[in-house]
């Protein structure tokens, strides 16, 4: 079981409307991330799923509600805070508390700690764990009932460069077993690693809901660009055919509503000879820029915008002003793919397990000579990992 | 239901506090209960008050007017904390995901709660009990001694139920501690004083009002039955019946209000 299906989800404070309305699937054998703004409403959507804050609308688990599970970590599991735990009752006794309650044998107990790399410090009291070792023990009670569901709200954060790819790996693993993997997170080059579906939201609104490929495929940093003998003639013939022209610094032309081939015959017809063409594809972080950039709330006053020449050209329209067409709906056909279930028994599934070396982190714990950025992950998103703090 | 139970019950063995609390209530009370044995076999002392000492010496001194229940503040704290640190670190979602039965884990809570506190109350007997055997002269245990004993555990269970329940009402345990002690040594003796100041001087019917402070008909719950008596007259003092009832019908109350509050609230 693994279907989520939310619907209708709605939650107001006071006279702030956190989430409107929001709907979205998440399907089985998928790691599906859950993307917006700071205060887009991310959390909320989550304590919603959970039952936990009363709102609108209804989450089902393969057609059940949360408050309707027997056992539900056997079911879900999830991390909300990066905390969420006594300071002085141990790392043991607090999986145990939460295991025993959904009668989960306590051996279980001791494979997550061990999952999760805080097998050292098993009997320390959390009070004395880094951030990111919370955050590990937070990832143990999500995993304790081996559960086909996770939500996870910014796991990532406070993690190691090892802690994150272990955890993404981790992830990844879970989800080809078929399970649904539900995971906010701001690091979006991590993302684009790691989830094949994605819902985006800003100001509590849907802005799309579907495969990552599709998402990015309609951002307007996808372009055709080409360099011409004849910029003028080609830019207007190409707007003539509702095609979007931007004039970039350099003189190129980068050209979104038509294909490249579109192109190369157009230039071919009109005599315009190429000296370049390429495809340009749209990282997950202009995508993501570009549909949320209207829905950002709490903006700083150096935006990021700034930062991003060429972005906002023609054809670039806000997200609010709806989903990308054909957006939305879950491609037809989907299902829990075969051989699909939670393994048997309570071993941990293979394949995913601390990452190799990682023992506890020990006193005097620092970074390993030559340690740096692993590939795959920009040094930005090292910055970005301070500054998006999970209340 | 009996998931959150094992949950809670694992919850409370868990923490330092909880036995810190306790122990030092057992302590404490054990220490008191000692200094009133050791005082009565130093004087001498009439057949009736010996009756009433070993009352005194049984219940800790609670029976005796001037001796506050020394128990109670730490029960109502141990109370406070059993809800107070889900809000106060945090726990309260991994809690109710684990539980999504609001109910059954509040339910939980003061189940375990009332069992642990009856514990250690039991303790504090045996302990107040084996002062008087040993230090008293001549002990003498009358019936009159067993309405004290158990109000006096009720006040106890009270108390502790007071706490859990005002942590859920302002969902902060430091709030829930400073509430669940501040009124019956600050906000009740203060109304005592305000309505007693305007019975002397005006209305003298006022002053019964004060028969509707919970906590002073709960400590009034545990007076030997002649300081009881000695208290009545004047003010026109509820009987042990009618305070007893006052005592639980606040205690309802306020347990009322952390179930609503518990159960509607977000987490
Ligand atoms: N308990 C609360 N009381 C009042 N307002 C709240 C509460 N929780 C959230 N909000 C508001 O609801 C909106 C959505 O908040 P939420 O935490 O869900 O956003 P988010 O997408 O998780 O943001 P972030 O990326 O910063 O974690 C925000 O405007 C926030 O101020
Ligand atoms: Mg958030």
């Amino acid at each position: 079981m693994a279907l989520i299906q939310a619907r209708g989800l709605s939650k107001t404070f006071g006279n702030k409307a956190a989430v409107r309305g929001l709907s979205f699937d998440v399907v089985p054998g998928s790691v599906t991330g859950f993307l917006g703004p700071n205060g887009a409403g991310k959390s909320t959507t989550m304590r919603l799923m959970l039952g936990l804050d009363n709102g609108e609308g209804v989450t089902t688990y393969d057609g059940v509600a949360y408050r309707d599970l027997k056992q539900p970590l056997r079911h879900v599991g999830s991390v909300l805070d990066a905390k969420p735990f006594h300071p002085t009752r141990k790392a043991v006794n607090h999986l145990r508390m939460l295991a025993i309650s959904n009668d989960i044998p306590t051996t279980r107990v001791t494979d997550v700690i061990n999952i999760v790399g805080l097998g050292d410090v098993a009997n320390a009291k959390p009070k004395t764990f880094s951030l990111g070792m919370g955050q590990r023990l937070g990832i143990a009670t999500a995993l304790l009932g081996d559960p086909s569901t996770l939500i996870l709200d910014e796991p990532a954060n406070g993690l190691d460069p090892q802690g994150v790819h272990w955890l993404r790996n981790m992830l990844k693993t879970l989800a080809a077993q078929g399970r649904s993997i539900f995971v906010s997170s701001h690091l979006l080059s991590e993302m684009a690693l790691m989830a094949d579906h994605l819902v985006v939201v800003g100001r509590g609104m849907l802005i799309a809901s579907g495969k990552m490929s599709d998402f990015i495929s309609t951002s307007a940093r996808n372009a055709v660009v080409i360099r011409v003998d004849n910029p003028e003639l080609m830019t207007r013939e190409l707007r003539a055919r509702n095609a979007a022209v931007v004039t970039e610094p350099d003189g190129k032309l980068a050209v979104t509503g038509m294909d490249s081939d579109a192109v190369g015959n157009l230039a071919h017809e009109l005599g315009v000879r190429i000296f370049e063409l390429s495809n340009r594809q749209a990282t997950l972080e202009e995508a993501f820029l570009d549909a949320t950039g209207a829905s950002e709330e709490f903006r700083a006053s150096m935006g990021f915008g700034a930062q991003q020449p060429g972005l906002g050209g023609p054809g670039f329209g806000g997200p609010m002003a709806g989903a990308p067409p054909g957006y939305g709906a879950p491609p037809p056909g989907y299902g829990p793919s075969a051989g699909y279930g939670a393994p048997p028994g309570y071993g941990s599934p293979p394949g995913y397990g601390p990452t190799q070396g990682y023992g506890a982190p020990s006193p005097g714990y620092g970074p390993a000579p030559g340690y740096g950025a692993p590939p795959n992950q920009p040094p930005a998103q090292h910055a970005s990992q301070d500054g998006d703090d999970n209340r | 239901m009996t998931g959150a139970l094992k949950y809670e019950w694992v919850r409370i063995r868990t923490i330092a506090s909880s036995y810190w609390m306790s122990g030092l209530a057992i302590g404490l009370s054990a220490a008191t209960a000692l200094l009133i044995a050791l005082f009565s076999s130093a004087g001498d002392i009439e057949e009736l008050n010996i009756v009433q000492f070993t009352s005194w010496v049984v219940t800790a001194g609670a029976s005796f007017p001037l001796i506050p229940v020394l128990a109670a503040p730490f029960f109502a704290t141990m109370g406070a904390m059993a809800m107070g640190h889900e809000y106060r670190y945090g726990t309260n979602k991994a809690t109710l995901t684990a539980l999504p039965d609001r109910v059954a884990v509040y339910a939980a809570k003061v189940i375990i709660l009332v069992g642990w506190v009856t514990a250690a109350v039991a303790a504090i007997l045996l302990l107040d009990l084996a002062m008087a055997w040993l230090f008293m002269s001549n002990p003498t245990l009358s019936s009159d001694a067993i309405r004290p004993v158990v109000n006096y555990w009720g006040y106890c269970v009270g108390f502790a139920l007071a706490g859990l329940s005002l942590s859920a009402v302002f969902r902060n345990q430091t709030g829930a501690i400073v509430a669940v002690l501040v009124w019956p040594y600050v906000i009740e003796p203060i109304i005592y004083g305000v309505l007693g100041a305007i019975g002397s001087s005006s209305d003298a019917g006022i002053i019964r009002l004060t028969n509707l402070l919970p906590s002073s008909a709960g400590r009034r719950s545990i007076f030997d039955p002649y300081e009881l008596a000695g208290f009545g007259g004047a003010i026109d003092t509820w009987g042990v019946g009618a305070s007893t009832l006052v005592f639980w019908v606040g205690v309802l109350i306020v347990v009322g209000a952390g179930v609503a509050s518990f159960i509607n609230r977000d987490a």
